[in-house]
């Protein structure tokens, strides 16, 4: 009863912590920098990150398990992997925006996590005989660090196209304006020389190429990590398969979509490797990848086909 | 400061010898065109810097000459081999080759091209997935009608897709229809000539062990910076403090850290290409096999297992007897499930028994190369007493049996057996701990547990529950593919983790008292400019004093 109290004081405190801190990143965004806006963000971070720790850990202490079993417990995982990601550039302190895109990511898993989809899941599950493994906590922990990863190196993608679409936009109508943007356009596309063309260009640009620079940079880097974790996850996952269900690969659905994801982002990665490609096609590849993850976290479970659906596993009776 | 300086260098060069001696096989056949082809000049620019750095001269006189005649013709091949692919080298190679020879050489050579094309293998892989996911979202395995219905010709899936798609494409059983893996086979080639024709290339241009001579080259790089009254020797130590291997020669310093990142997505590639070997011989070499065996019972391995390809072969092992001594599950508190077991003894033909282990759901058993696995259970037949007669086994029917919620059921007829309408007592059980009784009339009465041996009166028919037989379902298979697979699966998460790393190569060159430093990375382009910055933070200033006799070194 203390355990259920408590975790449910935490998922509030932590819900209510980081929707505070999505709220000044915004600010500092859209609005002006302020160094004490900055440190109370930092400080939500580094709470929300303790509560959700607290959060796992209780659960694990009164399941007797490592609280990865279903969906409602990946999704706090999922959360904590991510407030984690959004932790890092703080902890490097050379990107300050970054964490502004990435943030809310947090606040939608732990918003879904909390709300009346799941309610049923809330309660602490058994543990069915397939999940007895010790390949669990390599597996699911390595799978939900790399969605997060992935998730946010992508979403970082995500805003990259915004911001270059925007500005494509931006560039066409000024064009019909003025002829002088000609300036513009061609800084676009040499986007490189920054300090070559910055005499010609207002800062506001300077500022912004410099933050796609740092999106595209910060998104490769990212997805990087993350497809690690995904392949050391799917990899764990097939020996365990193995050592469970006789085949290191069946086909079944959540496994396949893991596979697509997989491809997806290695595709990204090769993208990245040709120098013409670079930039807004890779990030078109990044943004479907991140569609492909939440079909692969979610879409699967929801339609609760294939071997992975824990809750209706064919091994558990009752 | 100048106390200090002699020292430094000396570990400098403790550090790099036994590296260059690793280079120098690589460099021969270079030392000896050149010299072949323009003996003379390297002799003069060996001279010229021979003047520049007596200091060195002094050190070894030999390597001091064949590191210049590396640093001459360095430039020129870093230039052909710089432009990345490499491609351009193959062709100079195979113009040694006759007129007839050529032709049959340029045609690999140009498959070899297509296929290592980028958007080529990046369509490929980009195929693949989207018929995975078409495959996820087609219905496996199902009979033709199945497809008639949910594919109807008279309203097609997007105005077109209809089961003729579904069926004359395979895409009913997906992941082994021929374009699937016709494009699986498409990408292991692409694999195989991008590694050939690109990767190997590039790393033989990464390994090659350049100094840049002029200031224009280093200021060229993505990173470059210039530090006044800066000693290269400092900035080598620095450097080597930090994870970089230092190459020093007069006034030009060469450094590079995590060349294993350059190796490694080669090493990615093979190792996707075992992983996909280990999957071909599993599915041409492997036997798959499943058996529900009630407790008690014996089975041949042989005849369960059924080959899946033309490589399957049967082997000794295959005529082992298995005998399911028990099968039995473990339960929550709550009465859920906690695991399933299976006590097997394995008899070979002289029935000697050669193993006996319980396996387990994550615990399969393993003999002779074919693997046990407990997948599935089923409850066999309910023992019971009758009036203090008997035992009777009832055999259990399975009432239910989708998902997870298993149901099975038996009856007791009670009365005249033989008449038309027989009425007797029904037994439900939804697992082997608790059996529910219904009266003939279909009234629930009680619950009993095998175990209690607690009798149960129903309109004077007394039932005792002596025990319920399970049976165990078991999965056998041998699969001659899962080494190589995993060998494939380490070497791949191996590799992987290794790509992260970034090559970083730095160089420098001392230009009287300043040094100019260039820099160049391939994967952490963000984090590059800001260690280098804190690494040339770090460089001493020279002081005047020193910095006179430095100069003068340099000029004598």
């Amino acid at each position: 009863m203390i355990f259920s109290s408590l975790e449910h004081i935490l998922t509030h405190i932590s819900f209510s912590v980081v929707s505070i801190v999505i709220s000044i990143r915004l600010i500092i965004l859209l609005i002006n920098e302020s160094a004490g806006l900055y440190d109370s963000s930092e400080k939500g971070i580094k709470t929300t990150f303790v509560c959700i720790t607290g959060l796992l850990v209780t659960r694990w202490i009164y399941s007797r398990h490592l609280p990865l079993s279903d969906l409602y417990e990946s999704l706090i995982f999922l959360s904590w992997s991510l407030s984690i990601i959004c932790m890092v550039p703080y902890l490097k302190k050379n990107i300050n925006h970054l964490s502004a895109i990435t943030a809310p990511s947090v606040i939608f898993t732990q918003g879904f996590a909390t709300s009346g989809f799941l309610t049923e899941t809330h309660q602490s599950v058994i543990l069915v005989p397939a999940l007895q493994s010790h390949w669990l906590m390599m597996h699911v922990s390595m799978m939900v660090l790399g969605y997060a990863a992935l998730l946010c190196g992508s979403l970082l993608s995500v805003a990259l196209i915004v911001i270059t679409f925007r500005k494509v936009i931006r560039a066409f109508e000024k064009k019909n304006n003025d002829s002088f943007s000609f300036d513009e356009i061609q800084y676009m596309n040499e986007r490189n020389n920054v300090l070559w063309n910055i005499s010609l260009i207002s800062s506001r640009n300077y500022y912004r190429s410099q933050l796609i620079q740092q999106l595209d940079h910060w998104s490769y880097r990212i997805i990087g990590i993350g497809f690690l974790f995904l392949t050391i996850g799917i990899l764990s996952g097939a020996v365990w398969a193995n050592e469970a269900w006789g085949s290191y690969w069946n086909w079944d659905p959540k496994e396949t979509w893991a596979f697509i994801t997989w491809t997806i982002f290695a595709i990204y990665l090769h993208i990245r490797t040709n120098k013409n490609f670079e930039g807004v096609n890779s990030a078109i590849v990044a943004s479907m990848g991140f569609l492909i993850i939440w079909i692969c976290y979610f879409g699967v479970n929801l339609l609760g086909i294939g071997l992975h659906s824990y809750g209706s596993f064919t091994l558990t009776s009752n | 400061m100048e106390a200090l300086n002699p020292s430094l260098t000396k570990t400098l060069f403790f550090k790099s010898y036994p590296l260059r001696s690793t280079f120098t096989p690589q460099l021969v056949p270079y030392i000896a065109k050149t010299q072949r082809l323009h003996g003379s000049r390297v002799l003069s620019f060996a001279l010229t810097c021979k003047l520049k750095t007596p200091q060195d001269v002094n050190n070894k006189d030999k390597t001091v000459s064949k590191k210049i005649v590396l640093s001459d013709t360095a430039p020129p091949l870093e230039e052909e081999g710089g432009g990345g692919t490499g491609n351009g080298k193959v062709p100079a190679k195979s113009r040694s080759g006759g007129g007839v020879m050529r032709l049959v050489k340029r045609f690999p050579r140009r498959v070899l091209t297509i296929l290592s094309n980028l958007p080529l293998a990046i369509g490929e892989m980009f195929t693949v997935a989207v018929l995975m996911a078409l495959g996820t979202f087609i219905d496996q395995g199902e009979a033709p009608d199945f497809y008639f219905q949910k594919f109807p010709e008279e309203n097609p899936v997007l105005g077109f897709f209809t089961w003729r798609w579904v069926l004359t494409l395979g895409f009913d059983h997906m992941y082994s229809s021929p374009i699937f893996l016709g494009t699986l086979v498409l990408l292991g080639a692409s694999l195989m000539a991008c590694t050939y024709t690109t990767q190997i290339p590039l790393v033989k241009v990464a390994r090659r062990w350049k100094f840049l001579s002029s200031t224009e080259a280093i200021r060229k790089q993505e990173y470059s910076d210039i530090l006044p009254r800066a000693s290269i020797q400092d900035l080598g130590v620095i450097l080597m403090g930090s994870g970089y291997e230092v190459f020093l020669k007069g006034p030009s310093l060469y450094a590079f850290k995590g060349l294993a990142g350059r190796f490694a997505p080669i090493g990615v590639h093979l190792a996707m290409l075992l992983i996909m070997a280990g999957g071909t011989l599993s599915a041409v070499g492997s036997f798959r096999g499943l058996v529900t065996v009630p407790q008690g019972l014996n089975f041949v391995v042989g005849d369960v297992l059924g080959p899946s390809g033309f490589l399957s072969t049967p082997t000794e092992a295959f005529n082992t007897e298995v005998h399911v001594n028990r099968f039995f599950m473990d339960y929550y508190d709550s009465g859920e499930v906690l695991q399933f077991h299976t006590d097997l003894s394995l008899f070979d033909l002289d029935g000697k028994e050669v193993m006996r282990k319980t396996i387990s759901v994550n615990d399969p058993l393993r003999f002779g190369g074919i693997t046990i696995y407990q997948t599935d259970w089923s409850f066999s037949a309910l023992q019971i007493l009758k009036n203090d007669e008997g035992p009777f086994n009832l055999a259990m029917a399975p009432l239910k049996l989708n998902g997870d919620k298993k149901l099975f059921g038996t009856f007791l007829p009670v009365g005249d057996a033989e008449s038309p309408s027989v009425k007797g007592i029904s037994m439900l059980a939804r697992d082997l701990q608790s059996i529910v009784l219904y009266d003939q009339e279909g009234k629930f009465v009680g619950v009993r547990r095998p175990s209690s041996k607690l009798p149960i009166d129903i309109d004077g028919t007394k039932i005792v529950i002596v025990d319920a037989i399970g049976s165990s379902g078991l999965d056998l298979k041998t699969d001659p593919g899962v080494p190589v697979v995993y060998a494939g699966f380490g070497a791949l998460m191996l590799t992987t983790c290794i790509s992260y790393l970034s090559h970083s190569q730095i160089w420098a060159l001392q230009d009287g008292t300043t040094v100019i430093v260039g820099g160049k990375t391939n994967r952490a382009k963000g984090e590059f400019p800001e260690e280098m910055n804190c690494l040339l933070d770090r460089v001493p200033e020279i002081v005047e004093s020193s910095l006179s006799k430095e100069a003068s070194r340099n000029s004598g």
